[in-house]
């Protein structure tokens, strides 16, 4: 097997390894006895674990004054294990590599010119960019809206990246009906952190597909207003009528224009839309408020069909278009890295050499196509199921 | 001679360490001297690898973790498999830590 290999080479290493820290030793004013007693000690260490045969231990022994005699070679070993995790476990690891690099460079491309456009693109680009790798979209969204209450936490997300808000804010006379959305989201700091997501993401998908072209004649346009409905559900709560809750809708889009107003740019849009809206929620009113439940069922239709399928949709394809397909794993990677290190620390504390299978080696290459990994390595050493394996050359291939 | 000090964590690695530390702990060995004999280790393992191992290793297995970090790529995989001319190794989940080899020719 292997091992016969494996234990000339690992008491050639000894006996190399002694031979060149003798004259240390010796300057160090250390005899030769501290020297036989370091080589005996390793070698009989290296017997107990098995990594070298005490045949060939004994054929070459002679060259090893002190080699011990009787090593158990039982399979128990000092565990390596421990050890060699500790330092490895850094954890920010991707953005770092080249190849990383490799990967990515599609997603700042894109940012910046779809950004102005649709949010979605500013989405994407939060993800893997964002502050901390490990809260994909839903977190950054959550700080983003945190630390942008004063604005749109819809443009409150891209600006942190995006440091120019304002021209998002002029450039989207189209995206009127998101910004309305958003506003009355800033309103309430409450919902600025929940709906935030959700309307971004919607908003996201209308600015990509609908904007233009299906936008301005569709109802759709008017699921919009549920969002902003949800706001005001609050005070629609109050109201059992039909004529009331118009009312109090009615109040509520006042206080949505005066918001608006405040981003003066974008006021006239703002009206433009708001009756749509009101025609819309008057239909709902008509279908929804008698059942005595008009806060709910508001939403319901519009957030179900429309907000909440786009937003899983949109926050998956912002990781395709960065790094291709693999990117619907990325969260699920991220958390896996956690559990990962979790298992290692587990199996740190229990000392079950045989369970420990590690590679050390050099990498020469490693590229990635999609999910396929390939990797070369040289100069390894290989402890798999108890047993240690040299290689000079060795070619990876993974999937991830 | 730049070296890694990653073969300090193999099989032969640990042992060494472990004796070093038993002799400096006994007090027959002075720190500063087990560290030559560390770095002596890591040129004289690099160097028989280079020079006496000459087999080759196919792996392949799912690739549950990747990371990159200071030029070390870690790579957790599951249910991988090992071959060379000689054996194959079967095992469910096994680390491969691997430096960057440029940085020895450097």
């Amino acid at each position: 097997m292997a091992s016969g290999n494996v234990s000339t080479v690992y008491i050639s290493v000894i006996d190399d390894v002694i031979a060149k820290v003798r004259e240390e030793f010796i300057s160090y004013g250390v005899g030769d006895a501290v020297l036989n007693e370091l080589q005996a000690l390793w070698e009989m260490k290296m017997l107990q674990c098995g990594a070298i045969s005490g045949n060939i231990d004994r054929a070459r022994a002679p060259a090893a004054p002190g080699a011990g005699g009787g090593g158990a070679p039982g399979a128990g070993s000092t565990p390596p294990v421990h050890d060699l995790n500790v330092p490895y476990e850094a954890t920010s690891e991707e953005y770092a590599t080249p190849t990383a690099d490799m990967l990515f460079p599609p997603t700042p491309l894109q940012t910046p010119i779809q950004t102005p456009l649709p949010g979605t693109e500013a989405g994407m680009y939060n993800i893997p960019t964002g502050p901390s790798d490990y809260a994909p979209s839903p977190i950054s969204d959550m700080r983003n809206g945190m630390a942008m209450n004063g604005s749109d936490p819809k443009t409150g997300r891209p600006s942190p990246y995006m440091q120019p808000p304002s021209p998002w804010m002029n450039q989207r006379p189209l995206g009127v009906d998101v910004n309305v959305a958003y506003e009355e989201t800033r309103e309430d700091p409450d919902r600025a952190v929940q709906p935030p997501q959700m309307t971004k993401d919607f908003l996201m998908m209308s600015s990509g597909k609908r904007k233009r072209d299906e936008y301005p004649g569709q109802l759709p346009s008017g699921s919009f207003m549920p969002q902003q409905d949800g706001n005001s559900d609050e005070i629609v709560e109050f109201v059992v009528s039909k004529d009331n809750a118009q009312q109090v809708w009615n109040s509520i889009m006042n206080k949505q224009e005066s918001a608006t107003k405040a981003s003066s740019t974008q006021e006239t849009t703002m009206t433009q839309v708001l009756p749509q809206r009101d025609g819309i929620q008057d239909e709902y009113n008509d279908q929804f408020f008698f059942p005595g439940v008009p806060t709910e069922d508001y939403n319901t239709p519009g957030e179900s069909s429309e907000y909440r399928t786009p937003t899983p949709a949109v926050a998956t394809p912002k990781p395709r278009n960065d790094t291709g397909d693999d990117d619907d794993d990325e969260p699920p990677l991220n958390e896996d890295d956690d559990d990962d290190d979790e298992l290692d620390d587990l199996e740190h504390e229990p000392d079950e050499p045989n369970t420990q299978h590690l590679v050390l080696a050099q990498f020469d290459k490693v590229t990635r196509t999609k999910n396929r990994w390939k990797c070369t390595l040289k100069d390894g050493i290989m402890h798999l199921n108890g047993r240690d394996v040299l290689f000079n050359k060795a070619s990876g291939e993974f999937d991830f | 001679m730049a070296t890694f000090e990653l073969y300090r964590r193999s099989t032969i690695g640990m042992c060494l360490t472990e004796t070093l530390d038993e002799m400096v702990s006994s007090g027959t060995l002075s720190p500063e001297l087990a560290i030559q004999v560390l770095v002596q280790f890591d040129k004289s393992m690099t160097e028989a690898l280079e020079n006496q191992v000459k087999s080759k290793v196919t792996v392949k297995g799912h690739l549950h973790t990747y990371r990159f970090c200071d030029n070390v790529w870690t790579f957790i995989l599951t249910d991988a498999q090992f071959k060379n001319e000689e054996t194959t190794e079967q095992v469910g989940k096994v680390k491969i830590v691997a430096c960057d080899s440029k940085l020895l020719t450097q």
